[in-house]
């Protein structure tokens, strides 16, 4: 129960969500779904005088631009999917949305930029926006600014999001004729993801993968192609030491051990970049 | 305090509220019905679902005051006067449930994907169900629930209507959607 | 009286035996279902529970002024003024009666703590809201203690002391089993020893427990609802506690939203919400949140053991020092458990030798509770991997070496070393079912043309015998139990039983067999559970007791009635009572077809007793209690009693997929072959089955309790606690075999404690044998990811 009342604004538009926030001086959290922020404020381990719903501030949708991608933040995982066109125009957040846990009541509510927002280390949006290489849009009373996806994510449950401001929208760059290849690893249908990794292979043939859920923000990293296939363990090696050299001090939780996921982030890796030379980035994950 | 309108199963009901207050206990308390089950306020056990303007939400994890003028649908609303909606018919027949306590989630949940998917396989089902929690059945039957109302719903089978409709035409209107 | 012909009377079936549709099941799908937490009283209060934040500490201060000035409080009661109102906490099985040690329980801590998440003080408020609010602003100040977690650390001579007035940590220190164990391990052509960690899982039911006491000041009398298992006890004991005549305090069991062993009583909190109600004068109600049910354990064991076989795979001995890990002590059952892991460890196997030496230790962590399989899921988990490890060493199949070692199906009732008096069962025959169901030997050869390929399949048996329905001789552990059948003017029947339902569904097939005894249709039948005022006085739900003891009970009650309609009837039909049948609501002449009514034979028992019912007393109403053979309290020649009438048996069969790089399980198949004599209502049976397996199936894969250094839960929800999910699973597939007992009712064994410790084990043995080839052994449940890497590791290393 949450044991502290709050002021509650769903401003109707982005100008008044800004200036909610300006205003509330720090004391305020912005609320997107509210699947994360809510239960945490139940259990009090986040204490707010302000909260700004951005539920009614019309801050939904995928709109493809010149070159890219526009998602507002309150797109939800159910929007990814339910959009015939997020195939081509968002395909890796559509694979990922797909496997989100917690069942479509998670998927109706939660949205994508709450969950880069809340940076949660095992949540998944955070390392699908860094291999995506995408900028994260942040509005202010003051006015935007954009924010590469590997500068926002400072840390466990921090961002470079200042108080004052919202995450409005996450800029993608299109993916125009990219084979993307996702993988999650986790421990049965209720656990968060353990590791993931986001393979979206650049327009020069590079393999950049972000790793999430093995530290406290997403790791990116480079991996040659595999020339003598996926199985050569060759190639295998050459993944794992990439990923061992970037992943220096990996997230632990009650789940597993920071060991266990050093041990697993280039299998999952390496079947990432499986997936997208070889299926296109459909498979899901187990 | 907050006055928010929601209309729950049809009905209008204006309550108020405390921006803090979640749906699930402003559907319990101030609305006065309890089908609605809290289970872990955590939003991973499912008992509190209901649907949103159609959606399935997890009750805990919405404030009041976000739903104001939505409308809600709960366990309670899925029967009508003519008898019980053909899903909870079928989790009657096939034992879907024992102690009752995750059945609102579970059967709005199937109501929702039944609404979109109407001949789900056993990989919908699970996709759809994996955000509900039951310890009593260990979801076999619950899974057999869900193909029996779908079949039974898409094959205008007298039995998936109302108890009191099946005398009638099986090209009678469909059941009440959730 | 209106005769009619027979062309009338619908007949059907006989309800025992059937899939009847759960009883009530309407009002659950419909949101009607009244579990505690859905009811209101007028003037109710709410209560938070304030909870040690240290394991191990002494109380020097609780401050509670902050907490007292908080909007919308009434009270705010510390351990020291509660122990002014209420004395210690009577317990369930109170450990000295069976040779351990007494400690006093009390609802709130008085003096210190002695795990994290005690109780420490409450506060009742106007609103649950305001309660939590100023239940944060209750301050304690602690001065630190050496504090203990681990079992065997417990055990350490310079151990912290929980109970100062204990010599050590040690509850309870038994041993069982008879036989030479030495030599029969000198003359053991192969001899093991292994440990084996059985990690601390939880029962977690969907719904939390719950009270809400109503203290009435003009009557002087206690109104308690609850989220119950045993209404009779729970009476007792808060009459006990709070020093009231039971019969001023009435108990009335809501709904319960599950339960597997949870809310059997001896919880701080039942005590305390009635002393809550009693001090401020208004209804208090009290609802566990989820990290609050967390808390609870239900099993937490190190086996250390010594199995000798000879070469064709006779176990011929066995010996196991048990240490169990209880965590605090709680005046609830489950301290209780372990003994039951000692005494079921030979399981169905004729093991001649068998000595188990068990310590029940305390630690500074939250008590373990009841928890479905009580114990004896760690004795089928400990003996199915030997049964494994036996086969691995003497390279025999594991299937094999079960049959090898079963107790043959003629040889029943099997008295076992440790002094259990198996009734009935074929083991081998659900042996052979499982194998064929599996397709055991096709299973093996594409196990092997996998391995080819560096896939890991792998398939796990685990035998599973479960004792039911106890009486523990002094305990309100009782092997019987009380039913009354009441039938009204107008045929309409109600039964009045002793024992309530977790949600199981008796009460449906208690109806069913109320409805064959009796006579009537299902649907004249209700059944009234869980009410100390209603209820004839019996103990509730626990030990798969339900249909023995009250489905027993109600049989004979539901007779008593019958026989007066059947003498009424054939009055009414003029034919002599050995001439007329009792069925479906009708009294029928055997010889012309002839019938009347059941309604119209009630009708005339109380309008015409001193004219057509002469003969018969004029209350048709029977209060009966059934005790079930088997139960032997007296000692035998080498001290063992034998507590239990009838043993279920089933054995479970895993099939698995684990991926070496990443240590993830794929469980592929999962079949259980159940004899659980003969089944009232195979669908009922089925329902609890599959829950128990997939119970079993989380605490072998991934349920494990996690408590930090500090020994505060560190698993406290359903993302950090792994319960399965429907996409977790396969289609698990059940088959049934029907071995009767020769000692109740109807030959039916218990249901639904079944399943736990033989699914965990055959996950864990199907994990074992799908990494054959890197050699590795299992030695701990849960085995989730990380730990199946690790035996990988472990096996490399070596």
């Amino acid at each position: 129960m949450i044991t502290k009342d709050f002021t509650y604004h769903a401003p109707t538009g982005l100008d008044g969500v800004v200036s909610v926030l300006a205003e509330a001086a720090g004391d305020a959290v912005v609320l997107g779904g509210g699947t994360m922020l809510i239960p945490d404020m139940t259990h009090g381990r986040t204490r707010a005088d302000v909260v700004v719903d951005l539920s009614r501030a019309g801050l939904s949708g995928i709109a493809p631009g010149d070159g890219e991608v526009v998602v507002g933040a309150t797109t939800t995982y159910a929007d990814v999917l339910a959009d015939d066109r997020a195939p081509a125009l968002v395909p890796l957040l559509r694979v990922m949305a797909g496997g989100v846990t917690g069942g479509p009541q998670i998927r109706n509510k939660g949205t994508v930029g709450g969950s880069a927002s809340y940076a949660n280390p095992s949540s998944e949006v955070p390392a699908c926006l860094v291999a995506l290489g995408a900028r994260m849009r942040l509005a202010s009373a003051s006015g935007t600014r954009e924010v590469e996806a590997l500068d926002f994510f400072t840390g466990a449950f921090a961002t470079a999001r200042r108080p004052d401001e919202v995450l409005a929208a996450l800029v993608l760059p299109a993916l125009t004729g990219t084979s993307v290849g996702y993988t999650k690893l986790k421990h049965a249908e209720s656990s968060w993801p353990i590791a993931t990794a986001a393979c979206v292979p650049g327009p020069d043939g590079a393999l950049r993968v972000a790793l999430g859920a093995v530290a406290a923000t997403p790791l990116l990293v480079t991996v040659d192609r595999p020339d003598a296939g996926v199985a050569d363990p060759a190639w295998r090696a050459h993944v794992r030491e990439v990923v061992d050299a970037a992943v220096t001090e990996p997230w632990s939780d009650v789940l597993a051990d920071g060991e266990y996921r050093r041990r697993v982030a280039p299998v999952a890796a390496a079947r990432s970049i499986a997936r997208a030379l070889e299926t296109g980035g459909e498979e899901e994950t187990p | 305090m907050n006055r928010v309108r929601l209309k729950v199963n049809g009905q209008e009901h204006e309550i108020e509220v405390e921006s803090c207050t979640l749906l699930v206990h402003a559907i319990r308390e101030d609305v006065g019905l309890t089908g609605t089950h809290v289970g872990c306020l955590t939003g991973d056990c499912g008992a509190c679902t209901v649907l949103v303007d159609g959606a399935s939400v997890k009750s805990c994890s919405v404030f009041a005051v976000s739903a104001d003028g939505a409308e809600i649908t709960t366990i309670e609303g899925l029967a009508g006067d003519e008898g019980l909606h053909p899903v909870q018919q079928a989790f009657w027949d096939e034992f879907a449930f024992q102690c009752g306590y995750c059945l609102p989630g579970m059967l709005l949940t199937t109501c929702e994907l039944l609404d979109r998917d109407q001949d789900p396989d056993d990989a919908a089902i699970d996709q759809a169900i994996n955000g509900n929690l039951c310890r009593c059945t260990g979801y076999a039957s619950i899974r057999s629930a869900v193909r029996r109302a779908a079949t039974r719903m898409a094959a205008g089978d007298p039995d998936a209507l109302p108890e009191s409709q099946r005398s009638e035409s099986p090209s009678a209107e469909p059941p009440p959607s959730a | 009286m209106t005769a009619v012909t027979s062309a009338d009377v619908v007949v059907t079936g006989p309800a025992i035996g059937s899939s009847a549709r759960k009883e009530g099941g309407d009002t659950l799908l419909t949101g009607r279902g009244r579990f505690v937490d859905d009811y209101t009283l007028p003037g109710m209060r709410y209560a938070a529970v304030v909870r040690s934040e240290v394991p191990h500490a002494r109380i020097l201060r609780v401050d509670v002024r902050e907490a007292e000035q908080s909007p919308g409080v009434a009270l705010v009661l510390t351990g020291e003024s509660a122990a002014a109102h209420a004395g210690p906490i009577p317990h369930f099985i109170d450990p000295a009666a069976r040779g351990g040690r007494y400690t006093d329980v009390r609802c709130l801590a008085v003096g210190k703590v002695v795990y994290a998440g005690q109780p420490v003080a409450a506060v009742v408020a106007d609103t649950r809201r305001q309660a939590e609010a100023a239940a944060e602003l209750v301050r304690v100040e602690y001065e630190p203690l050496p504090h203990v977690l681990d079992g065997d650390d417990a055990l350490a001579a310079d151990a912290p002391l929980l109970y100062e007035e204990w010599p050590d940590n040690v509850v309870l220190h038994n041993h069982y089993g008879t036989g030479d164990v030495d030599a029969a391990l000198e003359s053991a052509d192969l001899v093991i020893s292994d440990t084996i960690r059985i990690a601390r899982s939880t029962t977690a039911p969907i719904e939390p427990r719950g009270y809400l006491a109503s203290w009435d000041r003009l009557d002087e009398t206690l109104t308690v609802y609850g989220s119950l298992q045993n209404p009779h006890q729970l009476r007792w004991m808060v009459a006990n506690s709070l020093g009231l005549d039971e019969t001023a305090i009435h108990v009335i069991t809501a709904r319960v939203g599950g339960s597997f062993g949870l809310k059997m009583q001896g919880h701080p909190e039942e005590t305390l919400v009635c002393l809550l109600s009693k001090l401020t004068g208004a209804p208090v109600k009290w609802i566990e949140d989820r990290r609050e049910a967390f808390m609870a354990g239900a099993r937490e064991q190190v086996h250390r053991f010594t199995v000798g076989a000879m070469r064709d795979g006779r176990i011929v001995g066995i010996r196991d020092q048990i240490v169990a890990n209880t965590g605090a002590v709680s005046a609830q059952a489950g301290w209780a458990m372990p003994n039951m892991s000692a005494t079921t460890l030979a399981s169905g196997y004729t093991v001649p030798n068998v000595q188990a030496e068990l310590h029940v230790v305390v630690t500074n962590k939250p008590p373990l509770n009841a928890a479905r399989g009580f114990g004896k899921d760690s004795a089928h988990f400990v003996m199915e991997r030997v049964v494994d490890l036996v086969a691995r060493g003497l390279g025999l199949d594991p299937a094999e070496v079960r049959r090898t070692n079963f107790i043959p199906a003629g040889q029943f009732p099997y008295r076992t070393a440790t002094g259990l008096n198996i009734d009935s069962g074929d083991f081998p025959g659900l042996l052979d079912k499982a194998l064929a169901a599996l397709d055991y030997d096709a299973l093996r050869k594409r196990q092997a043309d996998l391995r080819t390929e560096g896939r890991h399949l792998g398939v796990g048996l685990a035998f599973e015998l479960t004792p039911e329905s106890a009486d523990g001789p002094g305990s309100f552990v009782s092997g019987f139990d009380v039913t009354t059948v009441r039938m009204t003017m107008t045929g309409k029947v109600t039964v009045y039983t002793g024992v309530t339902t977790p949600g199981g569904g008796n009460d449906t097939g208690i109806a069913q067999i109320v409805s064959d005894e009796l006579g009537v249709p299902m649907s004249w039948i209700t059944v009234v559970q869980g009410d100390t005022e209603r209820c004839p006085g019996g103990f509730g739900n626990f030990s798969g007791r339900g249909m023995v003891t009250g489905g027993g009970s109600a049989a004979l009650a539901a007779r008593d009635v019958r026989a007066k309609i059947a003498t009424v009837g054939a009055r009414m039909l003029a034919v002599p009572v050995d001439e007329v049948e009792v069925a479906h609501g009708y009294v029928r002449a055997v010889g012309d077809g002839r019938t009347v009514p059941i309604p119209e034979v009630a009708a005339a028992v109380v309008t015409r007793a001193f004219a057509i019912a002469n003969e018969v007393e004029p209350v048709l109403e029977a209060t009966r209690a059934y005790k079930p053979g088997n139960i032997d309290h007296v000692p035998d020649e080498r001290g063992r009693i034998q507590p239990y009438p009838t043993y279920s048996s089933c054995l479970h069969a895993a099939v698995v997929e684990v991926d070496a790089e990443t240590g993830q399980t794929k469980l592929l198949d999962f079949v259980m072959v159940h004899d659980c004599g003969t089944i009232i209502n195979p669908a009922l049976v089925e329902g609890q089955a599959y829950g128990a397996i997939v119970m079993g199936i989380g605490a072998g894969l991934t349920e494990r309790l996690v408590h930090d250094a500090q020994g505060r839960l560190a698993s406290d929800r359903f993302k950090s606690y792994l319960l399965p999910r429907a996409g977790d699973l396969p289609t698990i597939r059940l088959e049934h075999q029907v071995t009767p007992s020769p000692f109740t009712m109807y030959g039916n064994k218990g249901a639904g404690e079944a399943g736990v410790g033989g699914a965990q084990a055959a996950v864990a043995n199907a994990i074992e044998d799908a990494l054959a080839p890197f050699g590795v052994t299992v030695r701990e449940v849960p085995l989730p990811p990380p730990a199946v890497l690790a035996l990988i590791d472990e096996a490399r290393t070596k």
